[in-house]
């Protein structure tokens, strides 16, 4: 039963991934395209930490790597080199595999967080070596190319770009989920338990890593490259932490423990970006608090939080929860509202129109605008309206808790294994 | 197997030796367990037992000396290697895959026997021999009514059968099984023992362990090893009336 | 020679300024187990509130308060934050540590703009030390390598003849024992990370009036730090002092020297064919001096996985 709804879920979802965006407008289909990319991102960056218990801070590098293998084949296509667009892909597959069994190789000599610590200075590599070698990353400015037109597509379109993401992130997501059924799938979730007993039935451990780690590295060169496919151009600031972080990021908000959990964190963040990033230079600070929330509130991610409440609806008394999550909500709201508030007051203070404003005015603080309403930073009505905010909001969410976390202590739900969150593998 | 030649012992030890820094824990040992034979190691506390036990399965090099399955050197090997010579081991602390099911935990082992080891292309579900024998070993050590529960869920002396089934499960000849029944009652022990008796028959089995009673049930022969060397090694019942072995160790457990 | 003497000198001062900041993450992660990776960030956050207190109470303040207010925000993550995710385990303690260390750049960011500010030593320490082949060596690598020996011998002696130091220590291999011998454990850990934040403050005060300070200033360093831990091993200050200096000379004699692959095929009459492919091959060592100790952190995991100083795990 479960299976059948599951599938119609999905089939659901497919029919408007491939039926609504020819109405979208260009922004909005170049804003899925990045969902997409991020969502491939994301759950091949969490093949090792949901799955093998392996927390990498430098996926950047193979990301980055496809990129550039598939830019190098554009190139080469632009040149005459009779090879079909839609499988450019291939490249980034086959560079990100070759430098993930690499660096796979090195990483996986060390478990536990020395492992999170040599990823991240092997991206590092990337990212310093990278500006210097004109040949394969062009420098400083990067490299760029054109989508060539393959048998009757031109690729001219965002809508065919599209289209070509979402075939390929289907396609390896649903590798992916296969790949969760194999014996070596299995075997990688026996590693993230427990590497010694694995190493006590007959298996060569740090093999295993080394192969989970390389279809990581894989499957992210796909994502890379069909970022390079969208973006026709690449340079070194892919390899740079920034980008390692984001996939972070996504992937616990989203939820680890749960196969789709990065995909919603992905799109979710990604979706954000795009609403909200011409409006705030803030937003990864936002994200970062909403990040260190989730660790602190709520360890399994969206996720797993929606997972646990889809596994006990039926035990679950909804309607005094309802009532009590629409209050949390609230709370919520102006905590935010309070949040947002000071942030951007802070942004504009400090920031240098601000400044000219504070010089032309003689020294003395002026007004400033923001949210539509002019605000004066010497009055303390607008310094009370966040602190209110943020008090309000507070009370009502730290008595709203207390009454939920009541109200699943009373049975309301029974305690899954499934939401407990990451471990890493191996003790440092 | 060839550990069926009497004259050739299943497991050699010659010379052993581990220190760790300063502390030599094993001492120069030799013990030969023969093919066929349940062999239990006693000895009061800090003779060398797990440190023993670690050498043989691999989580330590030996510092010197010699250890040998079947006559083909496994000395310093690594854990993997040695599995795949014919040697499996249990835990004296549990050591199970907690959020897999009990079938999984049995089947990791199934699928290394069957070399599947890194099976990338055919779903696990559909491996017919892996799964039928997996249910065997299930069987075998009494868990078919916990199959699908997570190995975590599972009480203390059913995850101590999931440790002896999971060791049995890579088809390995020679079976080292670290305090199989500590901490059990009279009758999860008596019940423990009925378990090992049956899955070893025909194999070679090396146990530590502390309930003399088991010992006596159980084992052909007994070594007592005191102070990281062998004392004493002979059959249960001349052990017990060996008057050395009585001063160094039961003489001391009485006291 | 010169160049030896140059390079060995500013290696050191460079090696004692990571091993500031390192000792401090390896001092809490031998403790209580928690790679703390916003440690890097309170290294900034040192620059940054020296910068701000300095620019209106002058530069000896800002030294001293920098550290003081760093070493209390790091009290109040252990405190208030670590414990919600402990009984997590150590990859929420990290993740969450990440968490913080992303916050902290933006509020920087926030506060003091996207480019470096003008944080600068004072005039009066802006001379050399001395002369040396013709060149000024200036007196401000010395006082950063001086401050770092004044820090270290102060812990040392901390650590070893102190009954606190003597408690820490004990807490580091057996809290729950130290605990039920009375000692007040959690009040412990929670002087040792602010003791770690300190360090790292205190060495963010000093060498952001030479260094540029930016907000990428945490980032870059830090990922120099986590190197030295991996090559010197996690927990072992002596590893840490020996990785710090190691990759601090490597670094500056990198940036002086010419070499490349293709030269060094040269030596085995390589050279022109090197030459040929261009790319890596001619790449000159100075160019990549900032790719030198990953390079080295490759090297130190094939060769001695568990680094320089560490148990094998």
């Amino acid at each position: 039963m479960a299976a059948i709804r599951n599938t119609l879920l999905l089939a659901a979802l497919l029919v408007l991934l491939i039926a609504v965006p020819p109405f979208l407008g260009l922004g909005w289909q170049n804003a899925l395209v990045n969902v997409l990319i991020a969502s491939l991102f994301a759950l091949a960056f969490n093949l090792l930490i949901g799955q093998a218990g392996l927390l990498s801070f430098g996926h950047a590098a193979y990301f980055g790597i496809g990129a550039f293998a598939a830019l190098h084949l554009m190139i080469a296509i632009e040149d005459g080199f009779p090879f079909p667009t839609p499988l450019v892909p291939l490249a980034g597959a086959a560079a990100g595999l070759l430098i993930g069994l690499i660096a796979g190789y090195f990483a996986t000599m060390r478990s536990g967080v020395y492992f999170a610590l040599v990823t991240l200075a092997i991206a590092e590599l990337f990212h310093s070596l990278a500006p210097r070698l004109e040949a394969v990353f062009g420098g400083e400015s990067g490299i760029s190319s054109m989508r060539m037109p393959w048998s009757d597509i031109t690729f001219g379109s965002m809508l065919e770009v599209y289209y070509l993401t979402l075939a390929w992130v289907l396609i390896c997501g649903l590798g992916l989920w296969a790949y969760t059924r194999t014996p070596f799938g299995r075997l990688t979730l026996a590693l993230r338990d427990n590497e010694q007993r694995v190493r006590f039935l007959g298996y060569s451990t740090h093999s295993v890593k080394v192969i989970v780690f390389a279809v990581s590295a894989m499957l992210t060169g796909v994502a890379g490259s069909l970022q390079a496919i969208s973006n026709e151009t690449a340079n070194y600031s892919l390899f740079a932490s920034d980008v390692s972080a984001q996939v972070v990021l996504q992937t616990f908000v989203g939820g680890s423990t749960v196969f789709f959990g990065p995909v919603i964190g992905a799109a979710v963040f990604t979706l954000f970006s795009f609403l909200v990033s011409d409006l705030t230079r803030s937003w990864v600070l936002y994200q970062g608090l909403i990040f260190v929330l989730v660790m602190l509130y709520a360890p399994s991610g969206i996720g797993g939080v929606l997972q646990h409440h889809i596994r006990n609806r039926r035990q679950l008394d909804w309607r005094p929860l309802s009532g009590l999550y629409l209050l949390a909500l609230a709370g919520g709201v102006l905590i935010t509202a309070g949040t947002v508030f000071l942030t951007e007051t802070v942004a504009v203070l400090f920031g240098e129109e601000y400044a000219v404003a504070r010089r032309n005015a003689g020294g003395s603080l002026p007004a400033y605008e923001l949210f539509g309403a002019h605000w004066d930073p010497t009055d303390i009505f607008t310094w009370l309206l966040p602190l209110v905010l943020l008090a309000g909001g507070g009370a009502i969410t730290v008595s709203t808790r207390r009454h939920v976390t009541a109200f699943w202590n009373r049975g309301g739900g029974s305690r899954d294994t499934a939401a407990r969150p990451v471990s890493l593998g191996g003790a440092a | 197997m060839t550990g069926t030649n009497l004259d050739q012992p299943a497991l050699r030890l010659a010379g052993v030796k581990k220190s760790f820094g300063p502390i030599e824990v094993i001492r120069g040992l030799n013990l030969d367990i023969r093919a066929g034979e349940r062999h239990a190691i006693i000895g009061p506390n800090g003779a060398g037992k797990s440190t023993l036990f670690n050498l043989i399965s691999g989580m330590f090099a030996p510092s010197a000396g010699e250890i040998s399955l079947n006559a083909q050197s496994i000395a310093g090997l690594s854990p993997h290697r040695i599995n795949r010579a014919g040697l499996a081991r249990s835990f004296q602390i549990t050591n199970i895959f907690h959020r897999l099911s009990v079938f999984e935990n049995l089947r990791i082992g199934v699928l290394a026997r069957h070399g599947v080891r890194y099976g990338l292309f055919r779903p696990v579900s559909r491996m017919r021999q892996v799964n039928d024998e997996t249910i065997e070993v299930l069987t075998r050590v009494g868990l078919e009514a916990r199959s699908n529960d997570p190995a975590g869920d599972l009480t203390y002396s059913e995850q101590r059968a999931l440790e002896i089934g999971m060791t049995l499960t890579t088809g390995a000849q020679v079976i080292l099984l670290d305090e199989p029944t500590a901490g059990m009652s009279r009758e999860e022990t008596a019940k423990a023992m009925d378990l090992i008796r049956t899955v070893t028959e025909g194999k070679t089995l090396l146990m530590v362990e502390h309930d003399m009673g088991v010992v006596f049930g159980l084992c052909d022969r007994v070594s007592v090893l005191v102070y990281g060397n062998v004392l004493a090694t002979d059959t249960p019942e001349r052990i017990s009336a060996n008057r050395e072995v009585q001063e160094a160790y039961l003489g001391q457990e009485a006291s | 020679m010169e160049f030896a003497i140059i390079s060995t000198l500013n290696g050191v001062t460079y090696g004692l300024l990571l091993f500031m900041v390192s000792a401090g993450l390896t001092l809490i992660f031998g403790m209580m187990g928690v790679l703390n990776f916003a440690h890097a960030s309170f290294y900034m956050l040192g620059a940054y509130i020296a910068y701000a207190v300095s620019s209106v109470f002058g530069f000896w303040v800002g030294i001293a308060v920098a550290p003081v207010v760093v070493g209390l925000i790091g009290m109040a993550v252990e405190r208030f934050l670590l414990p919600r995710v402990h009984a997590h385990g150590h990859a929420h303690e990290l993740l969450l540590t990440f968490g913080l260390a992303l916050i902290i750049e933006e509020l920087i960011k926030l506060f003091f703009g996207d480019f470096p500010v003008n944080y600068q030593m004072p005039g009066g320490m802006r001379f050399s030390a001395f002369s040396i082949f013709g060149a000024d060596y200036p007196f401000y690598r010395i006082f950063i390598g001086g401050m770092a020996v004044v820090m270290f011998t102060a812990l040392w002696v901390l650590l070893t003849r102190t009954r606190t130091g003597i408690v820490v220590r004990a807490a580091e291999r057996l809290p729950a024992m130290a605990e039920a011998l009375g000692h007040n454990i959690p009040m412990v850990f929670m002087f040792v990370f602010g003791t770690g934040a300190a360090l790292a403050g205190l060495a963010g005060a000093v060498a952001g009036a030479f260094y540029p300070t930016n907000p990428n200033m945490g980032i870059e360093l830090g990922v120099i730090v986590f190197v030295v831990v991996v090559v010197g091993g996690l927990g072992s200050l002596k590893g840490s002092l020996v990785a710090s200096l190691l990759i601090g000379l490597f670094s500056s004699f990198a940036v002086g020297l010419d070499w490349s692959l293709a030269s060094l095929l040269g030596v085995i009459g390589l050279g022109d064919w090197a030459r040929s492919f261009g790319g890596l091959m001619t790449l000159k060592l100075s160019s990549i001096s900032a790719t030198i100790p990953f390079a080295l952190m490759l090297i130190v995991l094939l060769v001695r996985p568990a680094g320089l100083m560490g148990e094998r795990n």
